[in-house]
């Protein structure tokens, strides 16, 4: 007792801190960072499956004059924690110690979070319940008493609904009254019955007496109740063995009542109390009603049509990218090699620079970060749908139905889920493997996740198709994305055999409702994906493309770029390439340079490619007003264009229609490729070492470059043997 | 009394069979904590993956009931516990026994 007075009177000392740290926990899915977002203005990742939270991350805002930190934290069902991602969880809320907890319940579910909830309680920090999904709970007809689940836990219930920010205000409100010592209300936490407190008070005393390792404001209760249950991690944090005398003594009697299981004792006394209040505070209608999320899961995790509905709509993604995004494409082309490179030239001319920089400049900037900048309408598209998928639910059922093929190579269904998120990024993927339980599987899927074709490797196919596929480059594409998880389904068997033999895990995860993203959250997200490669084109692309410029123009004064020094070493790597159909230097030195980022690879070939700027005839007749209205003219056109085009679907995508250019990258391509050299190319691309920044995300997730190496490897291998059986199998059978 | 994986779609049933549950859960055992935030890759973490708690926390444990929505008799099922639709590997299924109850 003599601690809590001491604690108590430190924190009233500080009494009404002018800065506040709330952590927001809970079970996985319950609408944590959106209610984040909704009080605090962020834009952390959201989504409509279990997981998607993997790390801390916190924001901040003013609130009547106080800083207030919000902490958001992975999803967790239990503060006895399995996987990285809940330790990251259980290890804050421990050992961080939060003003105040905001516990965000999923109210369609309560009898399971209000488990979590008794856990929350037991670290006696105060806390501020958010009766979440308020809306979905009402919709099934559910009638919370929630004065009722405040009175019996002792802390504040307050419906939300996250996505329409109600119930917001007051939960902060009472977030930070509840912050405040002088006005805390008892967290009279529920007790779990007489010999279970007696042990905890004899654990407590003995534990204080000891002094040693735990700290005066270490949650003295919950530590006791973990010691009880033998908790690996409180026993190993505290120093204590599990045979300690005083445990023993203090647990003899539980022991001898309820058998050697307390672990098992807790988990039953926690969920008594859990669905004792949900029985009483809970009203729920007669009758279940058939939901709409029953009648979608019937057809789209039907035996039979499970994997047919998934690969038809990743047809449909890929197949409405190229619709949407490739009058965009179009007309960025036009605006960056005509008006913007004109004006460019035009200031260049003005200012009377040497014809170096023009060069450096026009062949160098604007054809590499233009190469890659054109494609920024394709890459915003897949992003929009990677968000659809992550905001309906959808996620969740890929993974099901995709179970029993990647038990096929030692994994769960789980892991499809950081593999299909690789479609966006490869490097939040390899985060996202967080979730999975043991570190086996997590390898072995980061491993596979270069595999999985990211945005950043679109560019290259839009190019490629839309010189030689562009009547069906919507399956073209499709195509390539899934020949990328056939071969990490084969490159898993192999790796199964070898790296990492053992058991697939099991296999548990929660299948979330169906929901409908708001607009709003959809653009913001789609936006928050994108802006990464957008950041990156003006960034380290600009920079890479400068580096390159100067490897084709130096040693200074060479004649053509071939004998340039990025020409010669190219020159050397050719005949790497040449059984895989595209033994030029120019392929050779996009694919050398594409190492650090894929995006490269087009970037490489726009100066590559580039015609020489002084060669170049300069129409100067045009104003920049008339530059700007044929801009704006030609925007019009594209809008047209993609709308038309999204109610063809089923049309002909027609990516760069009209009158190919005879000078540009894509002319260039059309000479120095065939549609099956293009196509191996494209392949190479797909597979062919992950980019920089993966590699470092792997290193930094394992903690060693082991599996970057690993993955440097097997893919440079795989990546040229496909390559091959393409190139020279097609010329067998005649194409190309 | 028979195992989770049996039911048919749309059966209801209970969970029972303390003694198989806590038979699995000494197959299964925690996670290891070691496991800092930025967690470096660790051998000794690996002790088996979930087992019973997981299955505990999530709300399948003994005395609960609970509905089947797809079983298609291989590979993984689905069952309807309270409001939530949990995905189940067969393994575990297997090992989970239940009573029928009669609608
Ligand atoms: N209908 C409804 N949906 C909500 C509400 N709050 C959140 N959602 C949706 O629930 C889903 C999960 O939201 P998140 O904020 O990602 O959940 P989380 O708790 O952070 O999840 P993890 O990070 O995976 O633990 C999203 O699709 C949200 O749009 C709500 O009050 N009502
Ligand atoms: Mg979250």
């Amino acid at each position: 007792m003599a601690d809590k007075e001491n604690e108590d009177s430190q924190k009233a000392a500080s009494d009404r801190k002018a800065s506040l740290v709330i952590a927001v926990a809970g079970n996985p899915n319950a609408g944590k960072s959106t209610l984040i977002n909704a009080m605090a203005g962020t834009r952390l990742q959201v989504g409509n499956w279990p997981g998607v939270t993997v790390e801390k991350k916190s924001a901040e805002f003013e609130y009547s004059g106080r800083r207030i930190t919000m902490v958001d934290l992975p999803g967790t069902y239990s503060l006895s924690p399995y996987t990285q991602e809940e330790i990251i969880a259980r290890d804050y809320l421990v050992h961080e110690r939060p003003d105040v907890i905001i516990n965000v319940v999923d109210a369609t579910n309560l009898e399971r979070n209000l488990y979590f909830t008794l856990q929350l309680l037991e670290l006696g920090i105060p806390l501020v319940m958010a009766l979440n999904m308020y809306d979905e709970a009402e919709q099934k007809g559910f009638r919370i008493n929630a004065e009722m689940i405040a009175s019996t836990l002792g802390c504040a219930v307050i419906p939300t609904v996250a996505t329409k920010g109600e119930g917001i205000d007051r939960l902060i409100e009472m977030a930070v009254e509840f912050a405040d010592p002088s006005k805390r209300y008892s967290s009279a936490s529920a007790s779990y019955g007489e010999d279970i407190e007696k042990a905890v008070q004899t654990v407590v005393e003995n534990v204080r007496h000891r002094g040693g390792k735990p700290s005066g404001h270490e949650a003295l209760r919950w530590q006791a109740l973990k010691l009880i249950e033998g908790d690996e991690l409180v026993l190993e944090e505290t120093g204590i063995s599990e045979d300690e005398v005083f445990l023993e003594k203090a647990t003899h009697h539980l022991r001898k009542a309820h058998g050697e299981d307390l672990e098992m004792l807790l988990a039953d006394t926690r969920y008594g109390l859990a669905a004792g209040l949900t029985r009483e505070a809970l009203q729920k209608p007669e009758k279940r009603k058939r939901e709409l999320t029953e009648r979608i899961d019937a057809v789209v995790l039907n035996r039979y049509l499970g994997i047919p509905v998934f690969l038809l709509s990743m047809w449909l993604i890929f197949k409405l990218t190229f619709d949407i995004a490739g009058p965009f494409t179009d007309w960025l082309d036009a605006v960056i090699s005509g008006p913007l490179t004109r004006w460019a030239l035009s200031l260049m001319t003005l200012i009377a620079v040497p014809d170096w920089t023009v060069s450096l400049v026009t062949e160098g900037m604007i054809a590499g970060v233009g190469a890659v900048l054109v494609f920024l309408p394709p890459i915003f598209a897949m992003m929009f749908f990677i968000t659809l998928l992550e905001g309906s639910g959808y996620m969740a059922r890929a993974a099901f139905v995709m179970d029993r093929m990647m038990h096929a190579i030692g994994l769960h269904g789980k892991s499809f889920i950081p593999l299909l998120l690789g479609f966006g990024c490869n490097v939040p993927a390899v985060y996202a493997t967080r979730t999975l339980e043991n570190p086996r599987d997590k390898a072995l899927t980061a491993l596979l996740i270069p595999l999985m074709s990211c945005g950043a490797r679109l560019p290259v196919y839009v190019v490629f198709t839309g010189v030689f596929f562009s009547a069906y480059a919507g399956t073209v594409l499709w195509s390539l994305y899934l020949l990328g998880i056939m071969l990490a389904v084969m490159m898993g068997w192999i790796f199964k055999k070898t790296l990492f033999r053992g058991e697939a895990p099991v296999f548990i995860m929660e299948l979330p409702p169906y929901r409908l993203p708001s607009v709003k959250n959809l653009l913001i997200h789609t936006w928050e994906k994108g802006k990464h490669y957008l950041i990156k084109a003006g960034t380290f692309i600009l920079a890479i493309s400068i580096f390159i410029w100067f490897g084709l123009n130096l040693p200074w004064g060479v004649e053509s770029k071939k004998d340039s020094y990025l020409g010669l070493i190219s020159q050397a790597a050719a005949p790497v390439f040449a059984p895989l159909g595209f033994g030029t230097w120019e392929a050779a030195s996009s694919l050398i340079t594409g190492v650090v980022a894929k995006e490269i690879v087009v970037s490489t070939m726009g100066e590559v490619y580039a015609p020489k700027a002084c060669e170049e005839e300069q129409s100067e007749a045009l104003t920049v007003g008339e530059d700007l209205k044929e801009i704006g003219v030609s925007f019009a056109g594209a809008l047209g264009e993609a709308a038309k085009n999204v109610f063809s679907t089923f049309g002909i995508a027609t990516i760069s229609a009209g009158e190919e250019d005879t000078t540009g990258i894509k002319a260039a391509i059309a000479r120095n490729f065939t549609p099956l050299s293009a196509y191996a190319f494209m392949v190479f691309v797909l597979l062919y070492v992950p980019c920089l920044i993966v590699l470092i995300a792997m290193r930094h997730e394992f903690g060693t470059w082991k599996w970057a190496g690993v993955a440097i490897a097997y893919q440079s291998i795989l990546a040229w043997t496909v390559a091959f059986i393409i190139y020279q199998g097609g010329r067998l059978i005649g194409i190309g | 009394m028979s195992p989770l994986a049996f039911m048919k779609e749309g059966e209801t049933a209970e969970i029972v069979g303390e003694p198989l549950m806590r038979r699995l859960r000494h197959h299964h055992g925690h996670c290891c904590g070691n496991v800092g935030p930025s967690a470096a890759y660790d051998a000794r973490c690996h002790r088996g993956g979930p087992g019973h708690d997981h299955l505990n926390d999530m709300g399948l444990r003994p005395g609960k009931r609970v509905q089947m929505i797809a079983n298609s008799g291989t590979g993984p099922l689905i069952l309807l516990v309270d409001e939530s639709r949990i995905a189940l590997g067969r393994g575990v299924a297997m090992k989970i026994y239940v009573r029928r109850i009669e609608a």
